[in-house]
């Protein structure tokens, strides 16, 4: 698990400062990672089964709908980067808002593929965004 | 029908929110607010192979001794001839020595210290048992009865022998001038003293030497006596004294901590061990280059912990990793906390590596005041390292336990012309060549301490 998020976060490179590395690999990767794919799920879900589904909302379906559901998952998967490292007290670098912005990216793959997978259950929604 | 399809849903989003919270945290975060002093860290996994003999024995005793007081002071004073210049009588201008100052200060400093029994002599031939209020009168007015001479040797045989015991220290207050019988005796001053002070064979005999100077107003017995035999109205220069702490090493360690540390003097320790100091690696001051804690808890932060592996993830000439270690060395004596002795006597044992110190500095007000783990300890070593080993390999901060520069300045080969000669003492060095041999066995001298820590590529 550590080494699953430490080889994802360190396709950046090595964490800075270097003094933090311990941290960054043993918190700070885990608990981001967890949390963005955590979050990118339940954005995914409140897509497709709440609003397109158990709701029954028929006019929220479209690829731009998709989209802003995308960013914003993006958005606060960046958060949660700097939440994170924040709330560790880690020294502050321009690392945090690269591995920030690291995660947001991760947030969008994550996002795409639980749509991937979990986008036929939906009534409204299920060909979007494709 | 929507009621039955959103409880559906249920399990997902279960998953959903169980997968949110974080599984990994720290402690300190937690903890800090809780907890105010570091609970005590002692690096006690010092390798036994490289473990000193006298630093095992030293915490050997405490569990036997006991930490409280000690059982019993003795203070001798030497009351020969030689000494009257320090203890003149008091002039019509009374004016006092020096000598009378500190030394009454320090028999009333005995006195009210906790030790359950103290006691008080004057040394002639032999110990001649006084109360506090006498011996310190004696200091005050002068020496009513001076012994002819006494014999060094003689005295600290005696001291080994029937006073030494079990958590208790002798004090020997003496200008140690040894005057041997003849000049063909000299070469065996160093061999004398080791005679006597082994003569009972006491494993953890330990011997502090402490140096002061004083004005001297009176005769000076020169101990190279063939061609002046005294010099009266002596002395234009200072003379040193000395207070020589006899005892069972924690004995001594204990009471050099308690009464002797306060005033500025010239030391020597021989013998005496003390406890590791506290010691840790330092991420987050003065830090370079590419290193972290390699300990698997690193990440943990926990209040008061210490760090000793340098995991290095990239290092070369010219991007090297500089480290530094704080060291808490209050629990030494001020000789092992001077930055002039720990500069050259700390050295590095290391394999595969270039590893080297290059700046040892006292905390300041900065270190002290700041928020970091630095605020903890009172010195730091820097290293510097541009290489290193494929794997782990133990690097070794040792101080070195070496002579201070004092004692052979403070020696002369002839003090019959004592004015020109200045404030020294005939055959100090050889002097203490004799204590050396015994309290340091037959082996090479125990380092002070070693402080082992690891230097490995980082994973």
């Amino acid at each position: 698990m550590k080494g699953f998020f430490r080889f994802i976060y360190e396709l950046i490179g090595s964490p800075q400062p270097p003094s933090e590395t311990p941290v960054y690999r043993e918190v700070i990767f885990p608990n981001v990672g967890l949390l963005t794919i955590g979050l990118s799920l339940a954005m995914v879900l409140i897509f497709y089964y709440l609003i397109n589904r158990a709701m029954g909302v028929a006019t929220f379906n479209k690829v731009r709908h998709w989209v802003t559901f995308l960013v914003a998952n993006a958005i606060l998967a960046f958060i949660i980067g700097i939440w994170q490292t924040n709330s560790q007290e880690v020294a502050s670098h321009s690392y945090i808002y690269w591995m920030s912005t690291w995660n947001a990216i991760l947030g969008l793959v994550w996002f795409f593929l639980f749509s991937v997978i979990l986008k036929r259950g939906s009534t409204n929604a299920s060909t979007t965004p494709f | 029908m929507h009621l039955t399809s959103s409880f559906r849903l249920l399990p997902a989003l279960a998953l959903g929110l169980l997968l949110l919270p974080g599984c990994y945290s720290r402690k300190d975060i937690k903890e800090e607010a809780g907890t105010e002093t570091p609970p005590e860290v002692p690096p006690t996994e010092v390798p036994g192979a490289v473990a000193p003999k006298e630093s095992t024995a030293a915490e050997v005793a405490p569990a036997a001794a006991g930490s409280g007081p000690l059982a019993q002071v003795n203070v001798f004073l030497e009351v020969s001839g030689s000494m009257e210049g320090f203890m003149p009588k008091t002039g019509a201008d009374a004016s006092n020595t020096r000598f009378q100052q500190h030394v009454a200060q320090f028999l009333s400093e005995v006195n009210r210290s906790s030790a359950a029994r103290k006691t008080y002599f004057r040394i002639k031939e032999k110990p001649y048992r006084d109360s506090y209020q006498q011996l310190s009168q004696t200091v005050r007015s002068g020496i009513q009865q001076p012994a002819s001479s006494t014999n060094i040797p003689t005295v600290l045989d005696t001291l080994v022998s029937g006073y030494y015991a079990p958590n208790t220290v002798n004090v020997l207050i003496s200008d140690f001038i040894y005057s041997p019988k003849n000049a063909g005796a000299i070469p065996y001053i160093s061999t004398d003293v080791t005679d006597a002070l082994n003569r009972t064979q006491r494993q953890d005999l330990a011997v502090s030497v402490y140096g002061y100077s004083s004005d001297f107003r009176g005769t000076y017995y020169p101990a190279l006596n063939a061609s002046v035999k005294k010099i009266t109205g002596c002395c234009d220069t200072d003379i040193p004294y000395y207070f020589w702490v006899i005892g069972p090493a924690d004995a001594v360690r204990r009471f050099d901590a308690a009464l002797l540390e306060k005033q500025p003097a010239q030391q020597a320790h021989f013998g005496v061990g003390y406890p590791t100091p506290a010691s840790s690696l330092l991420s987050r001051f003065q830090n370079v280059g590419s290193w972290y804690y390699g300990e698997k808890d690193a990440s943990k932060r926990a209040a008061g912990a210490s760090y000793h592996t340098v995991a290095v993830s990239k290092v070369s000439a010219k991007e090297p990793v500089e480290f530094v270690v704080g060291l808490d060395l209050k629990t030494l004596p001020g000789l092992y906390r001077d930055v002039k002795y720990l500069k050259p006597n700390l050295q590095l044992q290391a394999q595969d590596t270039d590893a080297k110190i290059t700046d040892v500095f006292a905390a300041n007000d900065q270190t002290k005041n700041s928020s970091g783990a630095e605020n903890q300890y009172t010195h730091f070593v820097k290293v510097r390292v541009t290489k290193l080993g494929k794997a782990a390999r133990p690097l070794q901060l040792t101080l070195n336990n070496q002579r201070p520069a004092w004692i052979g300045q403070w020696t002369t080969k002839n003090d019959s012309n004592i004015n020109q000669a200045g404030a020294k003492t005939f055959a100090l060095s050889s002097l203490l060549d004799g204590v050396e041999a015994v309290t340091s066995g037959e082996q090479n001298k125990a380092p002070i301490f070693t402080i082992p820590l690891t230097l490995q590529p980082a994973d």
